[in-house]
């Protein structure tokens, strides 16, 4: 507990320091050898400032949602609203457009995730279980499709869809983004799928089952939290996405993150109402995204670090 | 706690990782995989043929789109486009404004991903080292800002720097001898790309942070302690242990950010109002310009169909990581 030291770039030599502290209590595993408590003092502050510095943004949403309109729009900013109101939310609500871009948002999201779900978990089915010739590609397929950046095939995609007479319509915005969110959900649920042993399927073939009873009885009901939250992760992006919808479809067809787009180009900014909307359209995604997101980074990077 | 702290520990039970302990390669009854010789193309079907005729034919579409000329008449006549060779391509390549995109594009990407990674590396370097309440701290406030849409995240960036009552100018002009009143970001457009390179550091850090915190809780203690005890300074320690071992894991996060900044588009479209000025167009949004906002679609193709030639490399070093670090088996 005497160790000097400066900074947390550099303490003190290793040798000044009593190696009983070595797990200090409370501390997960963490290396404390070479550790001087103001090393901590200062590296806590910088985590504290870092963290305070993140939020900021955060917070001056929810400051200015909350402020009656004069403040918004007040020379002098008030860095906690005096009079705190929903009226940003209430003018929001009854924003034209905003309940039926809400409803289109939510239509257009659930038949993409429930779309992408049933086709994406047959998909994941093969290429986890089967062995067969042609899996490879199959993986390389799914793997090349999720660089393509989305954007560049929005010319095309708006071309075909035009010919298809699917332009302006919830059908066609819905199939393509069950087809944005295919590829990952095909590969998240393919890792769900390996992760279930396959010696539970040979176990119950060996009782009598049939294949399709494996499926229905051990590797669907196993995969049931792979299925959540791959269908959580398409909720988010299917429900953030606002490109593909805002060219293909006239207001009335698009979506809340549309609306928040639309918004900013009217004269002057509503800048209460538009903070209040962009909180009410980030509700759904932020409760999602906390309850899921240890499936995004794994999902992401899976495997890069051998443990 | 278990949800927020150390996203992405491994552990041993979590699905999609115990098949690499199995050698998948040995497991494998290769009888049964005769007698279903069918089932699995039938069950890849659907999404194959949603693949192929949604990303796939799309794809196609898109190159041939580029050697036609299809514009507004072409659109709404239903007539085929004429066939105008590499014509499109010509006027691209011959274009300065085209190159300055490029360069522009290039600068971002390099720019802001060095920043947001040794950022990102940083903090998750600081995460090890602070007290348990503090790391659970940064961990929320970082899950907060990844949570956030993309557009909302811009929307807000765009409401703290504006100009009249933005809380950026009130707070720069209250250092003493600076007058911010009124300040307009996009102006210059090096104040301007400060800007967006702030908002995607800002909303980068999470996903670079978490995943790299979690790659350090991989590196072996005993190790560290050993460094540690043999007199090795911290900056030892970390050049020529945690690195090392970090390296692959490095890699893919780069790649990841650098396919996703290089297709920089929401961020300088909602800051730039939907009306991206010259000097604020990126690659994605100049093919995006050029298509919906002037008819030209075949232009856009071609500007779209470079774009992926010019980030291909980045691609192919991605998926050659993920088959060799074993995750494609």
């Amino acid at each position: 507990m005497v160790a000097p030291a400066a900074s947390p770039a550099a303490p003190a030599p290793a040798s000044t320091v009593p190696l009983k502290r070595r797990r200090a209590k409370g501390d997960d595993g963490v290396i404390t050898v070479g550790r001087s408590r103001a090393g901590t003092i200062l590296a806590n502050t910088a985590g504290v400032v870092f963290s305070v510095l993140m939020l900021f943004p955060v917070y001056w949403v929810l400051n200015t949602a909350f402020k009656p309109a004069d403040e918004v729009l007040a020379l002098e900013p008030t860095f906690w609203p005096t009079s705190p109101t929903f009226d940003n939310f209430i003018s929001a609500f009854k924003a034209p457009l905003f309940m039926k871009d809400m409803l289109n948002g939510v239509i257009v999201t659930l038949l993409a995730v429930a779309g992408a779900l049933v086709v994406g978990f047959l998909g994941a089915l093969s290429i986890a279980r089967f062995s067969f010739y042609g899996r490879k590609a199959i993986i390389l397929v799914v793997l090349v499709v999720q660089l393509i950046p989305f954007l560049s095939l929005l010319i095309p995609l708006f071309l075909m869809l035009q010919s298809a007479d699917l332009t302006n319509s919830l059908i066609g915005v819905s199939i393509t983004y069950l087809v944005l969110i295919l590829p990952y959900t095909v590969w998240t649920l393919r890792g769900f799928i390996s992760g279930i042993p396959r010696e539970l399927d040979e176990a119950a073939l060996i009782d009598g089952c049939t294949r399709g009873q494996v499926f229905w009885r051990i590797i669907l009901p196993l995969t049931g939290p792979g299925l959540v939250a791959t269908s959580v992760y398409g909720f988010i992006q299917a429900w953030n996405e606002f490109i593909i919808i805002n060219t293909l479809n006239s207001p009335d067809k698009q979506n809340l993150m549309a609306w928040l787009l639309q918004n900013q180009t009217t004269r002057g900014t509503a800048w209460g109402p538009l903070m209040a909307g962009a909180i009410i359209t980030s509700i759904p995604v932020v409760i999602f995204f906390l309850i899921i997101q240890r499936n995004i980074a794994t999902g992401l990077t899976a495997g890069a670090v051998k443990g | 706690m278990s949800v927020v702290d150390s996203p992405a520990t491994r552990r041993p039970n979590d699905p999609g990782r115990s098949q690499q302990h199995r050698a998948p390669g040995h497991a494998k009854p290769k009888r049964r995989s005769r007698e279903s010789g069918r089932t699995p193309w039938l069950l890849a079907l659907p999404a194959l043929v949603l693949i192929a005729g949604l990303l796939g034919y799309p794809l196609v579409r898109m190159v041939v789109l580029s050697f036609q000329n299809m514009r507004l008449r072409e659109l709404l006549s239903g007539r085929t486009p004429p066939w105008v060779g590499f014509d499109q391509y010509t006027k691209v390549l011959g274009d300065g404004v085209f190159w300055s995109v490029v360069g522009r594009t290039v600068a971002f990407t390099f720019v802001s991903v060095l920043i947001s990674v040794l950022f990102g590396l940083g903090i998750a370097l600081l995460m090890r080292r602070v007290s348990r309440g503090v790391r659970l701290f940064m961990v929320v406030a970082m899950m907060f800002v990844w949570a956030l849409p993309q557009l909302v995240a811009a929307q807000i960036f765009r409401w703290m720097t504006d100009s009249d009552f933005g809380v950026v100018n009130y707070l720069i002009d209250k250092l003493p001898g600076v007058d911010y009143q009124n300040h307009s970001w996009f102006v210059n457009p090096w104040q301007g790309w400060s800007v967006i390179t702030t908002l995607v550091v800002w909303a980068g850090i999470p996903f670079l942070a978490i995943t790299l915190n979690a790659g350090l809780t991989q590196v072996p203690k005993e190790l560290l302690e050993a460094a540690t005890v043999d007199g090795a300074t911290p900056w030892q320690a970390l050049r020529n242990i945690i690195l090392p071992i970090l390296k692959p894991l490095i890699m893919i996060v780069t790649t990841l950010s650098v396919i996703w900044n290089f297709g920089l588009f929401t961020q300088a479209w909602v800051l730039r109002d939907g009306h991206p000025e010259p000097q604020f167009q990126t690659l994605a949004t100049y093919s995006y310009t050029q298509a919906f906002g002037q008819s030209r679609y075949s232009l856009g193709s071609a500007i779209a169909v470079i774009t992926v030639l010019l980030m291909l490399g980045v691609m192919i070093f991605y998926i050659r990581q993920m088959f060799r670090i074993g995750e494609v088996d």
